[in-house]
This record gives structure tokens, C-alpha cells and sequence, in this order.
């Protein structure tokens, strides 16, 4: 066998196993500020803890429900939505990947402090604002990622 | 077996739908047809292909125009996948 022929043969898998990462249909504008809204009132929930245990457990399963009907839209809309654990990322997102998981703890950290200086209404308003700035400022910066991969795959 | 290639995986096409299944939990048709720049009926012939070998597993949803197919890589399919790409590395390699 030719190794021209193997290597454009190795080429196109790397292609393909690409693909899923960087072939992706635009965000909608939306996107950033539901997360956000999603995690304040996931927070939010937490001030009927003390008051009313039945109505903080529906409020949580309910915004639990949301999040997955939600994650199984994007897999639909995307077609080959990548998850963690399955395959391979190309290096440029997987280093988006590890700064994002990196970021997920300060977040928390930031929610923490605030809950436990100001409250629960003050942190979920700062859990919209950091998840929604934190998730556009990604979205951007993956783009960029991803426009970096293809060129070198192309 | 050619040189440790599987020749189920080694038409480029399927190779490269190999691929994309590796990195994704479920890959629409839609999905691969754009990626693959392939008509409908050689994806299908492709697939069939896949799946007959147990690499692949499908499910369909609804009927028609609004109907939709997913696919899933096997166990065995990861296996022959990572298998073949081995090979294909080891080959490149070597010459």
C-alpha cells in the first residue's frame, strides 16, 4: 500500500474525528443568558430550603428535567454533540475544555462567598452574571479554537 | 486482515464515519451526509454496512420527511475503530 494513500486515508479520520467538535450550528443569541438564568434560579431554589422542603424539591427536579429536555434539543440541533469521556478532542478544545472546567470552581467559589456574605437572592444574581459573561466569553473563544483546527485539518 | 487493516473500515468513507461516531455519544444521518459529502443512498449503503458488521447500531425516529436516524458506535466497533487506526499509524510509520 502507498503510504500518500494511507496518510490522506489518516487524514480524513482525523477529519472526521474532528468534525463533531468543530462542525457545529451557531449558538443562538439566547443561549448564554438562559444558562444563566438556569443556574440563578437553580440557586434561587435554595430559599425555599428552610421555608417549604416539597416546594424546593419540585422547583429542583423541575429545573433538573429542564436541563436535560434541554441538552437533548442541542444533541438534536447539533446532530454529533460531543461530551466529555467520548473520544478524543483536537488539542485546540481540548485546552478550551481544561480552562473551562478550571473556571467552573472560582465561579462556584465567587456564588459561595457572596450566598454566604449577602445571601441567596444576591448570589443567584451573581450566578446570571458570571454564567452568562463566562459562557459568551467561551463561546468566543471556542469559536476561535475551532476556526484554528480546521485550518490546520484542512 | 490486510496488514492489521480491517476491510470493513478501510473504505475511506466509512473510516471517516468511524471517526465521527468515536467522538460523539449519537451522530444524526443529516450529521454524517454533510460531513461525508455523500448522497443519502451511499450513506445508507455505508452504514448497512457498518451495522452488518456490528461496528454500528441505529435507531429510527418517526416516518418520512420528518422522520430521523441516529447512530451509536459499538463496543466492537470502538475496538475495530482504534484497531484499525493502530494499524494505519503503524503502516504510515513504517514506510
Amino acid at each position: 500500500m502507498e503510504s500518500i494513500g494511507l496518510a490522506e486515508e489518516l487524514a480524513a479520520a482525523e477529519r472526521g474525528a474532528a468534525a463533531p467538535y468543530i462542525d457545529y450550528p451557531p449558538s443562538p443569541w439566547w443561549y448564554a443568558p438562559s444558562i444563566g438564568a438556569w443556574a440563578a434560579a437553580m440557586i434561587g431554589t435554595f430559599t425555599w430550603w428552610r421555608e417549604n422542603v416539597g416546594l424546593f424539591v419540585v422547583s429542583l427536579a423541575a429545573l433538573i428535567a429542564v436541563e436535560i429536555l434541554f441538552v437533548v434539543w442541542m444533541q438534536r440541533r447539533h446532530g454529533a454533540l460531543p461530551m466529555p469521556g467520548k473520544g478524543t478532542p483536537p488539542v485546540e478544545i481540548a485546552r478550551m475544555w481544561r480552562e473551562y472546567v478550571a473556571s467552573l470552581p472560582v465561579v462556584a467559589l465567587i456564588v459561595g462567598l457572596v450566598w454566604w456574605l449577602v445571601g441567596v437572592p444576591a448570589a443567584a444574581g451573581t450566578a446570571f452574571v458570571l454564567v452568562t459573561a463566562g459562557l459568551a466569553f467561551y463561546e468566543r473563544r471556542y469559536a476561535v479554537a475551532a476556526a484554528a483546527t480546521r485550518a490546520r485539518l484542512r | 486482515m490486510i496488514d492489521g487493516l480491517d476491510p470493513i473500515i478501510h473504505v475511506p468513507k466509512r473510516l471517516a464515519a468511524m471517526a465521527v461516531l468515536a467522538n460523539a455519544p449519537s451522530v444524526s444521518f443529516r450529521f454524517l451526509k454533510d460531513h461525508l459529502q455523500i448522497s443519502e443512498s451511499d450513506l445508507s449503503k455505508q452504514m448497512s454496512a457498518l451495522e452488518a458488521a456490528g461496528y454500528v447500531s441505529s435507531t429510527k425516529v418517526g416516518r418520512g420527511r420528518g422522520g430521523s436516524t441516529t447512530y451509536r458506535m459499538t463496543q466492537a466497533g470502538q475496538k475495530a475503530y482504534e484497531q484499525h487506526r493502530s494499524a494505519l499509524l503503524a503502516l504510515i510509520h513504517a514506510t
